[in-house]
């Protein structure tokens, strides 16, 4: 009976993932303007959170107790903003997605450019995540930034190359004046 | 009306073959069998086979460990051919993807595994409450089967909404059915195997799921026959705002 009552609640979750993931992908179809916001990721912030050389100096300036409790910080930090670098390579890949089908070949191409970007950045993200999972437990332990960092900055890259080709009567300022 | 061998019975245990056999003739008729080779063979052949056991149980002389056996090689089969279903709807959502394809491969035959491994444990732990071990280990392998094919489902799912990849409309419409159902007769093959029902809760159980496989083959109908509304893919474009905010971050970044 124990048996029955457990895969009957398995099978109840299931189906409500099912339901959930139907009506989120019908809403994602039928509202095109649906994409969540991009936010902006501090990355020389993040940079500097991801140094291992400022993780050194400050294991060697403060006492084991303190530096796990501020390493645990600075990884709580790098989480938010892996969080927030994984959704907007989420709302990235939607974009890219819906402008494959665009009839020009260059914007086509910048798409698909757009959405490999995207995905592995989203999946970067997951196990840089999994990672930081980990160092918490282990703050010791510090996870390289340097793969996130540059898989962003292709991203970015390629999202501006789509924005430029999509709405070329808006400058899309990539350097500062 | 809810009787085992009323004509309701009867009419959702054939009604549901004569349609997805219809659907695999469409399909043959359309060229699209090249696009789901898998689907179509479980469409003829599923089908077939229930039909074949529908057969079985309406003639008076056919035994009923004639009967049994009949079922579970149409159950072997139809579970075999499920399973090529799920990894067609798997090819046909992640191939466009190389990106994640490969991990995404990964995780679900890891999951898979897992998955397997578990069925394996609840089988394993059933308490035996037949005193047919045909029936019982029909049973228990309903029970595996649909826990294994619920799973896969649910991860694929997962791992697509997760990277937010757009679903071919028929590959979504078959992971929909195939999901509902597998859920569905999973808690229905977890209660008959370990719960030892009454023989009308049986039979209750056994409408539950014909109407839910019913319900699943109009879901596959309607998405492969209805056509889609058409989104206008490219009208959609960056937001301006957002990437004015983007680009002063970018600007930070190529400065250094």
């Amino acid at each position: 009976m124990t048996l029955a009552i457990v895969l009957v609640v398995a099978a109840v979750v299931a189906l409500a993932l099912i339901v959930r993931f139907t009506i989120s992908a019908r809403l994602q179809i039928a509202d095109s303007s649906s994409t969540q916001a991009l936010q902006p990721v501090d990355i020389e912030a993040f940079r500097n959170l991801a140094d291992p050389a400022e993780t050194e100096f400050l294991r060697r300036r403060l006492p084991p107790a303190e530096f796990r409790t501020v390493q645990r910080q600075r990884l709580r930090a790098m989480a938010g903003y892996l969080q927030i670098a994984g959704r907007n390579a989420a709302t990235l890949a939607i974009i890219g997605q819906r402008a494959l089908a665009s009839g020009d070949a260059q914007t086509a191409e910048a798409a698909r450019r757009l959405v490999a970007s995207a995905l592995l950045l989203r999946r970067n993200t997951a196990f840089a995540l999994l990672k930081i999972r980990f160092a918490l437990a282990w703050p010791h332990a510090y996870p390289a930034g340097a793969a996130f960092l540059s898989r962003y900055e292709k991203l970015s890259a390629a999202a501006m190359l789509l924005g430029r080709l999509q709405r070329p009567d808006v400058p899309v300022r990539l350097f500062a004046r | 009306m809810l009787q085992a061998h009323s004509w309701l019975w009867y009419y959702l245990w054939g009604t549901p073959q004569v349609l997805l056999f219809g659907l695999g003739i469409w399909l043959c008729g359309r060229g699209l069998w090249r696009q789901w080779p898998a689907f179509l063979a479980f469409a003829i052949l599923g089908s077939s086979g229930e039909m074949a056991v529908l057969a079985a149980d309406v003639i008076p002389s056919v035994p009923a460990q004639t009967f049994w056996r009949i079922y579970w090689v149409v159950l072997l089969v139809g579970s075999l051919l499920k399973f090529f279903v799920i990894g067609e709807i798997f090819s046909r959502v992640f191939n466009p993807y190389p990106a994640v394809s490969r991990v995404g491969r990964i995780l679900v035959s890891g999951f898979g595994a897992a998955l397997v491994l578990t069925a394996a444990l609840f089988a394993a732990f059933a308490v035996r409450n037949d005193t047919n071990r045909l029936i019982f280990g029909f049973h228990l392998l309903e029970q595996t089967v649909f826990l294994i094919e619920s799973g896969l489902i649910v991860a694929l799912f997962l791992f697509a909404g997760y990277f937010r990849l757009s679903w071919d409309r028929f590959a979504f419409g078959l992971a929909v059915g195939l999901g509902l159902s597998a859920c569905e007769q999973l808690a229905a093959w977890a209660v008959v195997a370990n719960a030892s029902p009454s023989s009308h809760g049986r039979t209750l159980l056994e409408f539950l799921n014909m109407a839910t496989y019913h319900v699943a083959v109009l879901i596959w109908i309607y998405y492969l026959l209805v056509p889609g509304k058409a989104v206008a893919k490219s009208a959609v474009s960056l937001p301006e705002h957002n990437l004015e905010v983007w680009n002063r971050e970018l600007e930070r970044l190529l400065q250094q």
